[in-house]
């Protein structure tokens, strides 16, 4: 009994040890970057592929934000973008579906790499489902004119 | 699930220095580190030693045909709760001592990837104005639709 519950302790604590290894070089590569102008301006390489999913560059930020930080960890920039730049109802659904199906990438693809996974696999997978699903959405739902 | 220092600081006005950046990061790092290992550990070692009695198995066999369509054991199940109701460091620490081969564990990380922390997040998308119940509902569909492709492929593949 007691060797299975130090055998039971022994790998969690070996789980604990991969995921601070991916936890804390994130959040401090994060904290580093996002003061960065660059980082802020991501519209403006964008704005082709936005269109293409029915979204305007008023949307890139929060969606970057999103895919890359997380909705919980981007939930600030996301919540504040969307209500300063009055994002219409078409808009804010099409990039809620986008992140919805797709969102921490880089963090939710490594935990699961170091537990075995196929990160081509989880990660593609995931991004060509949201473009072709937020894309097709766009052209079904067609924007108001004016 | 990882979460900034303070959420929406340093959004405007002054930009703090690289190194007080650098020391915010490891520390907060370390801070979410500290509450995921506070969920994590407890539900690996309470998983590790449940498998040597005979009662994971017997919950395990009521999902097992439900698990099955995605190429999952029924133990699985548990897993994909933690991962809607938590998150996804709370549903590794069920997967891992179920020692599952790879094929289960993308299965899982492409499933779960799409549709987890429903709550916590559904609260957020609709804190957007985007319809957060709707959207979480489609969360779940989609997961589960990508599932059974994933299934079906890995099943041509390997024959």
């Amino acid at each position: 009994m007691m060797e299975a519950v130090a055998a039971a302790f022994l790998g969690a604590l070996k789980l604990s040890g991969k995921l601070v290894l991916i936890i804390v070089p994130l959040v401090t590569l994060f904290e580093l970057l996002r003061h960065l102008p660059a980082f802020r301006r991501t519209g403006d390489a964008v704005d082709p592929l936005m269109r293409g999913i029915g979204l305007t560059r008023e949307a890139a930020l929060p969606l970057f934000t999103g895919v890359f930080l997380g909705i919980a960890y981007g939930a600030g920039i996301i919540i504040r973008v969307a209500q300063e730049k009055r994002l219409p109802a078409r808009e804010l659904f099409l990039m809620g579906l986008f992140l919805a199906t797709c969102h921490a990438v880089v963090e939710d693809t490594l935990i699961f790499v170091v537990i075995g996974g196929n990160a081509w696999i989880m990660l593609g997978v995931r991004l060509v489902l949201a473009i072709c699903l937020t894309a097709l959405l766009a052209r079904l739902w067609k924007p108001r004119p004016g | 699930m990882i979460r900034p220092p303070d959420p929406g600081r340093g959004e405007e006005g002054t930009v703090p220095d690289l190194r007080a950046r650098f020391r915010t990061g490891i520390e907060a790092g370390l801070r979410t580190s500290l509450q995921i290992l506070k969920i994590t550990v407890p539900l690996y070692v309470a998983v590790d030693l449940l498998k040597r009695t005979p009662a994971i198995g017997i919950l395990g066999g009521a999902f097992a045909p439900v698990m099955g369509l995605f190429g999952l054991p029924g133990e699985a199940a548990f897993a994909f709760i933690a991962a809607f109701l938590l998150n996804l460091y709370a549903a590794i620490a069920i997967l891992v001592p179920l020692r599952l081969d790879a094929f289960q564990v993308t299965q899982c990380g492409l499933m779960m990837g799409i549709a987890h922390n429903l709550v916590v997040e559904g609260g957020v998308l609709r804190s957007t104005g985007a319809r957060g119940g709707f959207l979480t509902f489609c969360r779940l569909c989609i997961s589960a639709a990508t599932g059974l492709a994933l299934h079906a492929a890995h099943r041509m593949v390997s024959g």
